[in-house]
């Protein structure tokens, strides 16, 4: 029981990590971003590069692929996204371009580091300890605290900086936003990069738990937006919410029913949100104004 | 020749699938992701019925139409409570259910294995065996697909989907009822899909999962808006282009071993350069720019 709950809160805080970029790029800019999948892949297969590959310390070379995921989260913010903007294309036309960005960079990655699956786990997994009466191991306890530290860091960037305001702005209304003086175009590539770095840092922390396939971004784009649309998709906290609240209903329900039946289970729950609580756990009617 | 008539064949029923897709997504503006799942509900249904009980194509076909219509009604109805993306997200949430349900229920599907042995039709005593015959079964039902759609599109009742692309509370101003619409639109768009999924079960005479993921949904959505949505020809052309095109960087002699790999990066950037060039597709006028 206490041990399904534990394997929930650590999926799930990957989940809310991935939910939380994705919600960002979304609220600013109002497009689906499917790309973000891809860059979530990127950062960790750059990470496995440098430190199995080149052979450096792992944090530098972690960091580093979180940088360079970031850099690539800008040129589509800067090349594609504003270009599309600037010629008033819709959010179907962004989501397409995102989409064909997606399948690209998927199949670049599988190009370069072929199909089969590989893994950043070094060495032998060493046995857990207990917590509370849940049996964790430790990559599983940094998962989980790193993604809490990051998730906390970005509320508060967001919530109490000057450059968190602006974004806020540009998310409630973007042409008020620009009357009022705040730079638009540098707000929505922050949101570009902030999002890759948040899905770089998900990829490598998962990849240290399990295998990595060049196309797991797909899934794990699927699981943060069920996450983000559950908690609430214009909430800050809402994508952490959702992310523990699907990761526990994920693992609950691997545990009363058939393996398989996981993927069901989730975009059941999806679809019931969806038509009773369309706003999310958190949001209410004032969020729309608010956020 | 074999393979160019295959080429044909495949071509010819994916404009089915883009022709239901346009007038859902590109008559009425409601982009749906799950085409393919109504796509293999109408293959799984006439497959289920060839080979357990032996029924005839034609009743398969119709047969498959009909579950696929019924299956509609529990998609949509929910679904098009919601707007723009929240609309988009749910369809996607049940095309992953279907295909859950196509993968997992082992019982009925046979899940990963698929179903082989699917028999080749035989229509009112005429039987569908080579390769042309099957050519000109295509064409008649992307024929039969363009008629229907044609003549919704250019009736009152096409008009009123217009309308509500446009500005859907002003169609509800003038005392349409627009759910009626959409959810009337949703079940002929899913009951053409279904037929070109029992059309293509038919074909290839085996089904399996793989053919009706969310990839698939996402690869229908790209023809209609790289053909041009809401417009006669752009389905049809972005049905042609996006089948023909992979076939054809097959013979620009790319290494083998990362031909795969290529071809989808070349598709991939090809949509993204198609999207920020000519949004409208490539014969559109009408080019989501809501």
């Amino acid at each position: 029981m206490i041990q399904l709950l534990a394997n929930g809160i650590v999926a799930g805080s990957a989940f809310a990590l991935v939910g939380l970029g994705f919600a960002l790029v979304y609220n600013t800019t109002k497009f689906f971003h499917f790309a973000h999948g891809a860059l979530y892949t990127l950062g960790a297969y750059l990470a496995l590069f440098f430190w199995q590959h080149l052979g450096w310390p792992p944090l530098p070379s972690g960091l580093l692929a979180v940088l360079l995921t970031g850099a690539v989260g800008w040129l589509f913010g800067r090349f594609v996204f504003q270009s599309l903007r600037w010629r008033q294309a819709g959010p179907l036309i962004c989501l397409l371009a995102s989409l064909g960005t997606m399948i690209a960079l998927q199949n670049l990655i599988a190009l370069l580091a072929g199909e089969e699956s590989r893994t950043l786990r070094r060495a032998a997994v060493i046995e857990g300890f207990d917590l509370l009466g849940a049996r964790i191991t430790q990559v599983q306890a940094v998962i989980a605290l790193v993604c809490a530290g990051l998730y906390a860091g970005t509320w508060w960037a967001i919530s109490y900086t000057r450059m968190g305001r602006s974004l806020r702005a540009v998310a409630n209304d973007v042409d008020l936003a620009t009357v009022v003086g705040v730079n638009t175009d540098r707000a929505i590539l922050l949101t570009f990069v902030a999002g890759a770095g948040l899905a770089a840092v998900a990829g490598i922390l998962v990849g240290c738990d399990t295998d990595l396939t060049p196309a797991m971004g797909f899934q794990a784009l699927l699981m943060g937006v069920v996450a983000v649309v559950c908690g609430g998709l214009k909430t800050i906290v809402g994508a952490a919410v959702g992310g523990l609240f699907i990761g526990i209903v994920q693992s609950f329900g691997v545990a009363y029913m058939p393996t398989q039946w996981k993927d069901a289970i989730v975009f059941t729950v999806l679809i019931l949100f969806l038509i009773f609580r369309p706003l999310g756990i958190l949001g209410s009617p004032l969020h729309r104004a608010a956020k | 020749m074999d393979y160019v008539v295959h080429i044909l064949i495949l071509v010819a029923t994916y404009m089915v699938l883009a022709m239901s897709l346009d007038l859902l997504a590109g008559s009425t503006g409601l982009l749906s992701i799950s085409h393919a799942a109504f796509c293999g509900l109408g293959a799984y249904t006439s497959a289920l019925l060839a080979t357990c009980f032996g029924v005839p194509f034609f009743i398969g076909l119709l047969a498959g139409m009909a579950v696929a219509a019924l299956i509609s009604f529990i998609v949509s109805l929910p679904s098009l409570r919601l707007h723009d993306d929240y609309f988009v997200i749910a369809t996607f949430g049940f095309q992953m259910i279907l295909f859950s349900i196509f993968n997992n229920w082992i019982g009925l599907t046979r899940g990963p294995l698929g179903i082989p042995g699917i028999p080749q039709p035989i229509l009112f005593g005429w039987h569908v065996s080579s390769r042309l015959d099957f050519l000109i079964l295509g064409a008649a039902l992307a024929g039969f697909a363009y008629f229907v759609v044609h003549r919704i599109i250019s009736a009152p009742f096409g008009r009123v989907l217009h309308a509500i692309r446009e500005d859907e509370v002003f169609a509800k101003a003038l005392g349409k009822n627009t759910l009626y619409f959409k959810v009337t639109a949703f079940a002929v768009s899913a009951a053409l899909a279904a037929s070109a999924g029992s059309l293509y079960a038919h074909y290839i005479t085996y089904i399996d999962p793989t053919s009706f993921t969310v990839i698939e949904s996402i690869l229908i959505i790209s023809m209609v808006i790289i053909g041009g949505a809401g417009s006669t020809w752009g389905p049809l052309v972005g049905a042609a282009v996006l089948v023909v095109l992979p076939e054809a960087l097959r013979f620009v002699g790319l290494p083998s071993g990362v031909a795969a790999n290529l071809r989808q990066i070349i598709y991939g950037s090809l949509l993204v350069i198609m999207m920020m060039f000519r949004p409208c597709g490539l014969v559109g006028k009408y080019g989501f720019s809501k």
